[in-house]
């Protein structure tokens, strides 16, 4: 069963198309990630899902409903933009959020919450004295004390520390764990690759990708290769039908020509040093992101434009 | 209706639970009891100094009366209590001959300026020869000169022993006695008496004195105290809203409550405050009356509609105010939106006097029917004894309700957009355009 079915659809504000005929479900009990760059729409995709934007075209079912509240108390909300009372105590707003949601043994919900994330020390503090990650912590009970059936949460390791961004991302596993699906919205294509079940990615309004993280990196097949060789004379742009070098320092990372001989590749870089690595692989989500939004596409584009030759399509799942 | 209660009860502990409530309810009093305090205080703080008046008596005949009446008020009139003992709260007038034939009049008129310039005259007048007659003077027959312009008590005292010698110099110049006269066109006072009314047992109840104070001084602080709740109920509405709105709160709290479970929350949370507020103080109110033996005077019949306009008035101008706060970014910008709303407020503060003095009046009934207004002017109106008709309050109340209700639903068409509007304000045009489209 899809717990979210977005078919069709278009969002405008004046002149500009924020997001433009999207289609995509998510199945029950999944975790489904939502990338691409800013400004592409996964905000204003994720605000009609909520139901705080109507959508101007096409149709959103949530929990099987096309006329839900976006205060339905089955859903947890974690907006990208989040604030808090800052004179409210933390255990007087986690208590405010969970009579909201409909929390009947609220008192014990709180405390359940502060013990799970170890911040009952800060319980009877008030908000405008928490540091940024325990204020995020806050504001991520707020958005799931009630044990939403989905959980909706944009951006919500953004300026984590790891130990912090640790703690959250066990929470969120958690959830799934106890059956809840999780929709969430990332730059960080390390976490996407971690922890989603299906990616979707937006990009200008569009839908790009959307499928499991095997289905996305499949159409693009093996045609990376990360190789490291000794010392520092190595010039990956010296060797043959690489079509793209990413240079990470220590390690350089070839994007091959279709139908490329490997082995030739292998050979050339032998002639110029000592090989240490030499990794036949798919590309990262990073990489396939950077494909799709970076220069090297916007570049492929103004030269699709001026030629009239034909863009090959981003692959779909 | 949970979710609105949970927001209300937020919005109405964060409010009262501050320092802040508590300072204000106490100040207010305070300060508005200061400020008629201070009027007290002031009122007989004048300028006791001398003031010296020349008098250049022109027809010959009125000097020696103008010299007997101030001596007559310097030695009476200008103490609060016995002359003896008394404190001097008014000024001694003291008169001066100037006369001098030789002199053309107008070189005499420029001598006497110069002495007031150089402060040894407070001022001088000039009498016409004909004064008596009726005077032929291109300025009249008696001329007040000064540098004072605004200071008018003396020229008014003039007024009185000048006329009334006048008066009688016509008179017996007509052979008429002067004291006969005088009885014959003293005037009576008119005593203003409530109406005849038939009590328990049938008998006709005699009219009472109307107490004009309490009759004035009731409404009056009826209104007064709608403003002020109304003012601090309401306008914590916008701080609130904006806040939420540039603090990012209100997205979070969109994921839990509808836009208008939350503007209505809100609402109904400052009203709850604004109703606190009005409780204390009419409780205060009615035992200060009380202790000051004037328990009758409390308007108990007119308190329960009190509370109904508050509440209306509360929800009518707080929609405004959270529409306001919506649409904007940031204080200054709502500065400029705010002046139409509080000119609505503050507009019965401008025609109550009228309203207050003939309740009756077309303009005074059309008045109290404009529905921003009613709460106030219809409240004014009811308190004066004895009262209006039932129909005036009840179609006022139907007006005010209907008014509410479109503020309200206006209010939320522009909360619903704005709140999650960030970079810059709204327009007037767009707001007119999300309340007609939605």
């Amino acid at each position: 069963m899809d717990i979210v079915e977005i078919d069709n659809v278009t969002k405008t504000f004046g002149q500009h198309t924020a997001v433009d005929r999207v289609t995509l479900s998510v199945p029950q009990g999944a975790i489904y990630g939502f990338i691409g760059p800013n400004g592409s729409g996964k905000t204003t995709t994720l605000r009609m899902i909520m139901r705080i934007y109507h959508p101007d075209s096409g149709h959103i079912r949530v929990l099987g409903e096309e006329r839900f509240q976006a205060a339905n108390d089955r859903i947890g909300y974690l907006p990208e933009e989040r604030g808090l009372y800052k004179k409210m105590k933390v255990r007087e707003l986690l208590r405010f959020y969970a009579e909201l949601k409909g929390c009947k043994d609220f008192k014990g919900a709180v405390q359940r919450w502060l013990e799970r994330l170890a911040i009952t020390d800060w319980a009877e503090k008030k908000i405008e004295t928490l540091s940024k990650g325990m204020a995020q912590k806050v504001q991520f009970i707020a958005s799931v004390i009630h044990d939403p059936e989905l959980v909706i949460l944009d951006e919500p390791f953004s300026g984590l520390d790891p130990v912090n961004m640790n703690v959250l991302r066990d929470e969120v596993l958690e959830l799934r764990r106890n059956g809840a699906t999780v929709i969430f919205s990332t730059h960080d294509m390390h976490v996407a690759e971690q922890m989603c079940d299906f990616v979707f990615m937006i990009f200008k309004g569009g839908k790009v990708l959307d499928g499991t993280l095997d289905s996305i990196q499949n159409t693009y097949g093996q045609d990376t290769i990360r190789v490291r060789v000794e010392g520092n004379g190595f010039d990956a742009r010296r060797i043959p039908d690489v079509e793209k070098v990413t240079d990470f320092g220590r390690l350089q990372e070839l994007r091959i020509n279709p139908g490329t001989d490997t082995q030739r590749v292998l050979e050339a870089i032998m002639k110029q040093g000592r090989v240490i690595h030499f990794e036949l692989t798919r590309p990262s989500l990073h990489d396939i992101f950077v494909r799709i939004a970076g220069p090297e596409a916007a570049a492929a584009s103004v030269a699709a434009s001026v030629t009239s030759v034909p863009v090959p399509e981003p692959a779909h799942a | 209706m949970r979710k609105t209660l949970v927001v209300a009860m937020r919005e109405y502990q964060a409010a009262v639970k501050t320092k802040a409530f508590i300072i204000t309810l106490i100040l207010m009093p305070v300060f508005y009891g200061g400020m008629i305090g201070v009027q007290l205080l002031l009122r007989d703080k004048v300028d006791t100094a001398d003031k010296r008046i020349a008098v250049w008596d022109r027809s010959g005949q009125l000097y020696d009366s103008i010299v007997e009446a101030a001596e007559k008020r310097n030695a009476t009139e200008i103490f609060r209590g016995d002359a003896a003992e008394g404190r001097q709260i008014g000024p001694r007038f003291l008169v001066e001959r100037v006369e001098d034939p030789t002199q053309a009049p107008e070189k005499m008129a420029l001598g006497l300026s110069e002495r007031v310039r150089k402060k040894e005259l407070f001022a001088f007048i000039i009498i016409d020869p004909s004064a008596v007659d009726g005077g032929t003077a291109e300025h009249g027959p008696v001329q007040y000169h000064s540098n004072s312009p605004t200071y008018d008590d003396l020229p008014e005292w003039l007024a009185g022993p000048i006329n009334q010698r006048i008066q009688a110099i016509r008179l017996e110049r007509a052979n008429m006695d002067v004291e006969t006269v005088r009885r014959a066109t003293q005037r009576v006072p008119v005593s203003n008496l409530g109406l005849f009314s038939l009590d328990e047992a049938g008998n006709i109840k005699q009219a009472e004195e109307t107490n004009r104070v309490a009759n004035f001084l009731v409404p009056m602080g009826l209104m007064m105290l709608m403003v002020m709740v109304v003012m601090i109920g309401a306008s914590p509405l916008m701080q609130s809203v904006l806040e939420e709105k540039m603090q990012r709160i209100a997205e979070v709290l969109l994921g839990s409550v509808t836009p208008f479970q939350l503007m209505f929350g809100k609402l109904l949370g400052m009203t709850g405050v604004s109703l606190t507020i009005a409780t204390v103080y009419l409780i205060g109110a009615f035992y200060a009356l009380l202790r000051a033996g004037y328990g009758g005077f409390f308007p108990a019949e007119v308190v329960w509609w009190f509370a109904l306009y508050l509440i209306l008035a509360v929800f009518m101008y707080g929609a405004m105010f959270i529409a306001v706060g919506a649409a904007v970014t940031d204080m200054k910008e709502a500065q400029s939106i705010l002046t139409p709303v509080m000119l609505l407020i503050f507009s019965p503060l401008f025609i109550w006097p009228n309203v207050i003095k003939e309740p009756h009046a077309t303009f005074s009934v059309v008045a109290s029917l404009f529905p921003p207004a009613t709460p106030m002017l219809m409240l004014i109106r009811q308190a004066v004894p004895p009262g209006v008709p039932l129909w005036q309050p009840l179609l006022g109340f139907v007006l005010v309700t209907l008014m509410t209700l479109a503020t309200v639903f206006a209010a939320g068409r522009i909360f619903r957009i704005g709140i999650l509007m960030q970079g810059r304000g709204a327009k007037v045009g767009e707001m007119m355009r999300w309340i007609i489209r939605g």
